[in-house]
């Protein structure tokens, strides 16, 4: 369960990125944050697992409220929140294999744990075959799917997946959109920030819509634009 | 309870650090070589003035000549009186006669002293110091004993080595403070930029969930790895050099009263890893908590 009331957030250099946002997502939802670009998506799920925070409003995850976390906390928030950057961010100097364990390793899990859970985990994302590669020796896709392995080899309760498809074909976009369906059917509560039209529409659905750091629309079963059948 | 699998990960991680960015830690090693040669030779000549110094200084004796009229059991009570002085090392009485036939040793076939038939030469005691700054006053009270004559410490030359002595060691101290540090400072500031370089990873690492100390551990002991390395190299150069120069040494100043086997090298080499691992351990600490998002 995350919860948002009347958040809003300006970056130290005036750029007001969220307006009033209240936003309620139950466990277990997956919801499509669309919005076209600078709109505010990226900064509304980096409140999630606080890397930012909201100047006004309060956030909860999971019962939890992030104004009140301490800095010991935070690391422990985002085991639970596992976040596809955007970005990547993967940590050049491991190998595949390593930017997967290490997210696991951070938590304290055995090596036993790990030899099982990572292998597995970059199976699901079809990326086994590169798993001893540096993520520089990889393609924007692999790099893609290297960093869904890593959000997922935790478990997490709540998956922020930012631009998961932005590198990808549309083959391979279906296939990973089918793969993070297949994850939240496990109960994982799924939040995608995208461009990606087909790719909402097709899956039908929750959308809510950011203009301007503003909610615009929220909808069950929603679709990318309004009013297209 | 030791978790092997933790242990395990932390090696992996500082070995991953040093191996997949070995021209960085070649540099840092390098740096931290080079400041421990520095300091070390400095301390190094520190250490050799202080020896020169002490053996100088220690050199210095009290000598009591004592009239011809003082019997030997007053001469027994005042040697047994020195010698209980804490602040008197050793004691030696040197009588007339001895006295006399030591000073025919020394100028045999070049002088004759049987021309003199009568020894004007005194009994002598001959005090060892246990720190030479106590001579002066030690001095004074032995030239107030009764049947005390003359009592020479070769003053004024005594007291100047004094004063040099204390002025040396101040002025060596403080530029051995200065070094370390300048050298602290050099030292730090690599490590700094090896960090530096690494802020994106730092970042990173805490926002897949680890904790400060997760991220943290394996950079300090990176540290405590770079600064011993970075001696030992150092201290190994600087013992070959030792061990080239010290004969030449001995051979071109053979007036200096010194040997080089006095100077601790052992030592000073142990200081020298303690330094190299502090700065390297503390270094490492500080600049990653520069770049650790604490809230
Ligand atoms: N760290 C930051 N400091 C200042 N301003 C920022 C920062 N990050 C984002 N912004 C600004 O906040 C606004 C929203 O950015 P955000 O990254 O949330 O957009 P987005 O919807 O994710 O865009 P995109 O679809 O291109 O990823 C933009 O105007 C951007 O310039
Ligand atoms: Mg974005």
């Amino acid at each position: 369960m995350i919860v948002f009331r009347d958040v809003s957030l300006v970056y130290p250099n005036g750029v007001h990125a969220l307006s009033d946002v209240s936003l309620s997502i139950t466990r277990g939802d997956f919801m499509f944050l669309v919005g076209s670009t600078g709109q505010g998506k990226t900064s509304l799920l980096k409140c999630i697992n606080r890397e930012v925070r909201p100047t006004e409003g309060e956030i909860t995850v999971e019962g939890q409220s992030l104004a009140e976390l301490r800095a010991g906390d935070i690391p422990f928030l985002r085991r639970k929140v596992g976040v596809v950057f955007q970005d990547f961010k993967l940590l050049h100097q491991k190998t595949v294999w390593e930017n997967v364990a290490y997210a696991l390793q951070v938590t304290g899990a055995g090596s036993r744990d790990v030899l099982r859970r990572v292998p597995r985990t970059l199976e699901l994302v079809g990326i086994a075959h590169k798993s001893k590669m540096f993520p520089q020796e990889l393609s924007g896709g692999e790099q893609q799917r290297a960093a869904i392995a890593r959000a997922l080899v935790n478990h997490p309760l709540i998956l922020l997946c930012d631009e998961p498809t932005g590198n990808l074909d549309p083959e391979t976009s279906s296939e990973i959109m089918a793969l993070l369906a297949r994850i939240n059917a496990k109960g994982t509560t799924m939040l995608v920030a995208t461009h990606n039209q087909a790719v909402v529409d097709r899956m039908r659905k929750r959308v809510v819509r950011l203009v301007n750091g503003r909610i615009t629309r929220d909808e069950e079963r929603g679709r990318y634009h309004v009013g297209l059948g | 309870m030791l978790d092997w699998g933790k242990v395990a990960f932390f090696w992996a991680e500082v070995a991953q650090n040093f191996t997949r960015n070995v021209a960085m830690a070649l540099t840092a090693i390098g740096t931290i070589a080079i400041s421990i040669v520095l300091l070390g030779v400095f301390l190094f000549l520190r250490a050799s003035f202080d020896t020169v110094m002490k053996s100088v200084v220690g050199q210095v004796v009290i000598a009591a000549y004592l009239r011809d009229d003082l019997k030997q059991p007053a001469i027994h009570h005042l040697t047994a009186m020195l010698q209980a002085d804490p602040r008197v090392d050793s004691v030696r009485f040197v009588s007339k006669k001895r006295a006399m036939m030591n000073l025919r040793q020394r100028l045999r076939g070049q002088m004759n002293l049987n021309v003199i038939n009568t020894n004007p030469l005194p009994n002598t005691i001959v005090v060892h110091p246990v720190d030479p700054a106590n001579v002066p006053p030690l001095a004074a009270e032995i030239k107030r004993q009764p049947g005390v004559d003359i009592v020479n410490y070769g003053s004024g030359v005594t007291e100047k080595l004094l004063r040099a002595e204390a002025v040396f060691s101040a002025v060596g101290l403080s530029i051995i403070v200065m070094l370390l540090i300048a050298t602290s400072l050099i030292m730090y500031n690599t490590i700094r930029l090896t960090v530096f370089a690494r802020q994106r990873e730092i970042r990173i690492m805490q926002l897949v969930g680890a904790t400060r100390w997760t991220v943290r551990w394996p950079f300090v002991f990176e540290g405590v790895l770079t600064g011993a390395i970075g001696a030992l190299i150092g201290i190994a150069a600087l013992f070959a050099a030792y061990r080239s120069l010290v004969p030449k040494l001995a051979v071109n100043v053979p007036f200096v009263p010194f040997s080089m086997s006095s100077v601790p090298v052992q030592h000073l080499a142990l200081e020298l890893v303690v330094v190299g691992i502090l700065v390297g351990m503390l270094s490492s600490m500080l600049s990653v908590s520069r770049y650790l998002q604490t809230a």
